[in-house]
């Protein structure tokens, strides 16, 4: 290019001359557009953690799950969203488990409570998702193993601690009661055995927290002995009216015996 | 009595005359008689017969099984789901079908085989006779005149000073032996808690405070000998593990209390379980709002404001226990409550 | 020695000899004779009472039983039975012999539970026998001490079910023992000490169960018999109260006799409220005490509630606001009202309604013809706000549940409640007289022009009319009984045809007027002519 005169040559030097300044033109462009990449990529600071080298891979799936369902409440780093969605530092993969594995997370709407329903995410997913809270921030975790106590005491065992500590919200038959404004325990009908040690370890909405100082891996597991116990032992007596007590049982009385009787008073005697 | 007398020896009496008769005697007038099937033998009279037939076999026959069901139908506890859960529900059944098969079959013969009747009684119009009540009321003044109370006052106050206190003795030995009184021990003020004594579980071990979650809440009770079990009912005991914004709300309003000033240790308080409206056990903790929910009438009590009521038909908050904790380490009450724990009465103040 | 004389052996002179001998010793003949013909009225609403009754014999029957296996005593145990759940636990005597009943005695869980569901039965009876014994007018002159009999039988079987269902020394019925203490705590001046002395010291004690054991299968129950009797006795010697109608005045009773139908009847019913309680006891479990654990003071369940017939009183404590009076270092604590006072007017407020009524109305005479319930209608109408207001606090007593499985707010319900129960009482009066007079002007209306026949026709200038059948050629005036509402009550229609399988008999031709006799359709020889 710079070997060139001021004076035009013919037509073919012109063609020449033309296309080889575009080349020109174009290999200068792309060494600027290759210098200037070079330099941000060298200098510039890493992207949001997308391939922060810190989180294990399980945690690095999570986060992926975690951008694109959680941070309009939680917050990016999960530092949680004023009026929307609490912080999730520290509260540990269970809490996360929990809330994911039972469909309460992604939360559908603000209510009262997040209540159960079909989830988003398999267990593979809200493990992961768990991993990355667990990595991002600590906190409780559920432990390995065999959840249940299988030893022929841990029932009955389990089944005092129930009493004293859950069946006061959850009933007696951990079918679930009403709680103040709108608020409910929830049956336990569903919950899994992970489940079930994730609540008490983390204590979700109203739940109190039943951490591992305050009941112990052995009493959480015999207590799962029992929950799980009271799903599986069938009613002795016949139907159990959903095991709610004596609301259901008057109800019976009058649709089933009173009608019955009503009617064959009916049937025996005449009508005016 | 007119007209013709009945001769209830007359040979040409039929038994249906004899039993109109002495229905008659007895005030009631058969005035409608008539068999559902005049003609007997038809094929709708055997029908109803083999339907009231069938009744009865399928209450013996259901009684049987019921007998069968009872002696050879397993029925000791196994857990899950097994025969022996249908033990109850089998013999139900069976039974439910005798019954109904001897019912159905007694109502089927009484409205479909039985004669169809009509009778009218006589009621009695008025009082007894004019006669009657005079004689009774003559008999009954007569008792007065005859006793001559009237002529002897004397006897009159000796009967009545002499059996009033009679009365009595019928009353007071039960009266006076169901008597206790409330006050004496005064049961109603005092619970199990006392100066240095240690809350426990249900198990008896005492609790640090690192024992307690932050968010939870502990059921707890006096460290005596039987202070586990219903003997103290009145002293089961919540203790909470505050947050720190919450305890310091709750400090606040502890201290500001002239009745739970310094009652509570750090970021823990504890709370008298008893529900004071009906004694229930006030223990539903909504660990976020703070609030204690008792599932008996829902009286609601806010936990970071001296367990005052907010809803609900209590009047007065929860009893604080004030504690602290003693050398070891542990968990032990100040004193024992300061006001009476559980529902109201008439002298409490 | 003679010849050996063989007696022979009469065995048909048998009852005859007896009898003879029975009424040579007890003179019995007449008035075996007239209680068997006396006249029961024959309508499906006077068998209503017997619900309880029957109810009452099966509870003494399967009560029987369960006294030979309980023991009340209070005593702490450690149990190791067949329950697997609750080996190791600590409880009562009393709980350990419940849960040997339910689980090692062969029977014993199904008779617990007809026990049980009897006694719910038993209440429920009662309540709508005095509803119809209200709604129909039959407690009038001369019946206000039968009545006055049945308001004190209703409280005694609340008392005896609630002292009944706390003899397991359960989680949930220990907590309803736990408010009743609280309730008598509550009561002025004697409170304390009427508590104190019940329960034998501070709650629970040790004696409560066992008292409410002598209270549950001695005191009451003699009570009852008692005062059942005096309810039978006074019925069979006033006569049972009957419908107006034809032949029927109030000076009779139009009916059968009670032997043979009406007693075949009774004792048919008898064996149908058993079978109900039967299959109830083995088809619905009734109060898992296995599952609510034995009673300690420091556990509660969620949707704890007392026995429907008890469970009113519930709600009326959930309603009741937070007011206490406190006055001159004394208190009177809200328990006080919803539990004392409201049970204390709904004794005595039903107990003296006929008199109040008869004053009222200005009405001494003697009545043995029921009113329809549409020809008293303010009567009917209080009634209604009576159902209304106890259905509100009976739907309270339940309102966790309610609140719970429904999703409402359970502070919502208890609101809910509140109103309900100032505003729904008075729209039920206004709805229940309007909808009376609103009967009773369809019966005039039907007297006067007949009854609807439904055939439409068409005058010559265009209107649409209905032919109506007029029901008498005079003017009819009201008389007290159902007026015939369709064409098939006055006979003018074809038979029904009868029969469940097949028909037992052809249906009539057409109809002519007048309408074929009933007698001629069911001759026997048709009937043989045509199978």
């Amino acid at each position: 290019m710079s070997s060139e005169g001021p004076e035009r040559r013919g037509p073919a030097p012109r063609r020449r001359s033309r296309l080889r300044r575009r080349v020109g033109a174009a290999g200068r462009l792309l060494a600027a557009l290759a210098l200037a990449g070079g330099l941000y990529a060298g200098f510039a600071p890493g992207a949001a953690a997308e391939d922060d080298p810190q989180l294990s891979p399980a945690a690095q799936d999570g986060k992926r799950l975690f951008d694109t369902s959680c941070i309009s409440c939680h917050g990016r780093n999960a530092q949680g969203v004023e009026g929307r969605g609490p912080s999730l530092i520290g509260v540990g993969s269970a809490a996360v488990e929990f809330q994911v594995t039972s469909g309460r997370m992604p939360l559908a709407a603000q209510g009262a409570q997040a209540e159960r329903k079909p989830p988003v995410f398999n267990n593979e997913q809200a493990q992961q998702i768990g991993q990355f809270i667990q990595e991002l921030g600590g906190g409780p975790q559920i432990p390995d193993g065999d959840l249940r106590a299988r030893d022929e005491d841990a029932i009955a065992r389990g089944g005092e601690l129930f009493r004293v500590n859950c069946a006061s919200c959850h009933a007696f038959s951990s079918g679930g009661g009403a709680l103040s404004s709108g608020k409910s325990a929830p049956a336990m009908r569903e919950a899994t055995e992970r489940q079930i040690y994730a609540a008490m370890l983390t204590g979700p909405q109203s739940m109190p927290v039943f951490g591992d100082n305050q009941l112990t891996p052995e009493e959480k597991r015999d207590i799962i002995a029992y929950v799980q116990d009271l799903k599986e032992d069938k009613d002795p007596g016949g139907y159990g009216l959903g095991r709610y007590g004596p609301v259901t049982e008057g109800l019976a009385v009058f649709l089933v015996g009173m009608v019955a009787l009503v009617l064959t008073t009916l049937w025996i005697a005449g009508k005016s | 009595m007119t007209g013709t007398r009945f001769d209830v020896d007359d040979p040409a009496v039929t038994r249906f005359e004899l039993v109109r008769e002495g229905a008659r005697r007895d005030g009631v007038e058969i005035v409608h008689y008539e068999p559902r099937f005049p003609i007997p033998g038809t094929k709708a009279e055997r029908r109803v017969e083999r339907t009231v037939a069938m009744m009865f076999l399928l209450a013996g026959g259901a009684a049987t099984a019921f007998l069968v069901a009872y002696i050879w139908w397993p029925y000791q506890y196994e857990a899950g789901a097994n025969l022996t859960k249908l033990y109850t529900p089998v013999l139900g059944l069976t039974l439910a079908l005798t019954l109904a098969g001897i019912s159905f079959g007694v109502i089927i013969w009484a409205k479909r085989l039985l004669p169809h009747e009509v009778a009218v009684e006589k009621r009695h119009v008025g009082g007894s006779p004019a006669d009657e009540r005079k004689l009774t009321a003559a008999s009954l003044v007569n008792i007065v005149d005859e006793t001559d109370v009237a002529r002897r006052p004397l006897l009159k106050f000796a009967v009545v000073a002499g059996l009033l206190p009679v009365g009595a003795v019928a009353v007071v030995p039960l009266v006076g032996g169901l008597l206790k009184n409330p006050h004496n021990p005064d049961a109603l003020l005092h619970t199990g808690f006392a100066p240095g004594v240690r809350l426990v579980r249900k198990d008896m071990s005492p609790i640090r405070p690192e024992d307690v979650s932050v968010g939870g809440v502990e059921t707890v009770f006096p460290g005596i000998p039987g202070g586990t079990t219903n003997e103290y009912a009145d002293s089961p005991t919540l203790l909470f593990h505050l947050r720190d914004e919450d305890a310091a709300a709750a400090a606040r309003s502890a201290n500001a209390d002239p009745v739970n000033k310094d009652s509570m240790y750090l970021n823990f308080v504890a709370y008298s379980k008893i529900c004071t409206h009906a004694g229930c056990p006030a223990s539903l903790y909504e660990q976020q709002t703070h609030k204690l929910l008792c599932p008996c009438h829902q009286s609601q009590f806010k936990v970071t404001e001296n367990a005052r009521p907010v809803f609900g038909p209590a009047t007065r908050p929860l009893p604080m226990l004030p504690i602290t904790v003693d050398a070891d380490g542990f968990f032990a009450a100040k004193s024992d409550y300061k006001v009476p724990i559980g529902p109201g009465f008439w002298e409490r103040s | 020695m003679s010849a050996k004389r063989r007696r022979k052996f009469d065995l048909k002179a048998v009852p005859g000899s007896v009898a003879g001998r029975l009424d040579d010793d007890l003179h019995i003949a007449s008035p075996l004779r007239k209680i068997m013909n006396k006249v029961f009225p024959d309508h499906w609403s006077f068998l209503l009472g017997e619900i309880a009754l029957w109810s009452f014999v099966i509870l003494l029957l399967t009560g029987t039983f369960l006294t030979f296996f309980f023991d009340p005593s209070m005593e702490e145990v450690v149990y190791n039975g067949s329950y697997v759940p609750l080996r190791g636990v600590t409880m009562s005597r009393a709980f350990e012999s419940s849960l040997e009943i339910s689980f090692d005695v062969r029977g014993g869980l199904f008779i617990r539970q007809m026990h049980h569901w009897s006694a719910l039965i038993f209440m429920a009876g009662i309540i709508v026998h005095m509803f119809r014994t209200f709604f129909t007018g039959a407690f009038r002159r001369p019946r206000e001490l039968n009545w006055i009999i049945g308001v004190m039988l209703f409280w005694l079987g609340f008392t005896e079910g609630f002292a009944g269902y706390s003899l397991p020394d359960d989680a949930l019925s220990g907590t309803g023992l736990r408010i009743a203490n609280a309730i008598v705590m509550s009561v002025p001046v004697i409170g304390s000490w009427a508590a104190s002395s019940l329960f034998g010291g501070e709650f629970p004690g040790t004696v409560i169960v066992p008292r409410l054991y002598i209270l549950h299968v001695l005191l009451v129950p003699a009570i009852l018999v008692a005062l059942i009797t005096a309810h039978l006795v006074l019925l069979l010697l006033q006569k049972h109260t009957q419908w107006p109608g034809p032949g029927r005045t109030n000076h009779n009773v139009v009916g059968e006799r009670m032997v043979p139908r009406y007693a075949a009847k009774m004792g048919g019913f008898f064996m149908m409220v058993f079978a109900v309680t039967a299959l109830m006891g083995g088809l619905f479990q009734i109060n898992p005490i296995w599952l609510f654990g034995p009673y300690e003071a420091s556990v509660v369940s969620a949707a704890s509630q007392p026995d429907w017939y008890v469970m009113f009183l519930d709600g009326s404590t959930r309603l009741f606001p937070a007011w206490e009076i406190r006055a001159f270092g004394y208190t009177v604590p809200p328990l006080f009202w919803p539990t004392v006072m409201l049970p204390g007017i709904l004794t005595v407020l039903p107990a003296l309604y006929p008199y109040i009524e008869a004053r009222f109305v200005k009405d001494k005479s003697v009545h043995h013809l029921l009113q329809r319930p549409r020809d008293v209608p303010t009567r009917t109408a209080l009634g209604a706000m009576a159902i209304a207001f106890y259905v509100v606090l009976l739907l309270s007593g339940g309102n966790d549940v309610i609140a719970d499985k429904f999703d409402i707010s359970l502070n919502a319900t208890t609101w809910m409640g509140r109103i309900g129960l100032l505003l729904l009482p008075p729209l039920a009066f206004w709805a229940v007289y309007r909808i009376c007079l609103g009967l009773q002007q369809h019966d005039r209306e039907v007297l006067a022009h007949g009854v609807e026949t439904g055939i439409i026709r068409r005058l010559p200038d265009g209107r649409f009319v209905e032919i109506h059948q007029p029901l008498s050629a005079k003017e009819l005036e009201y008389a007290g009984w159902a007026v015939p509402k369709k064409m098939n009550r006055l006979g003018a229609l074809v038979p029904t045809v009868r029969g469940f399988f097949f028909p037992l008999e052809k249906p009539a031709p057409t109809p002519v007027s007048p309408a074929p006799q009933r007698q001629a359709i069911e001759s026997a020889e048709e009937i043989e002519s045509r199978h």
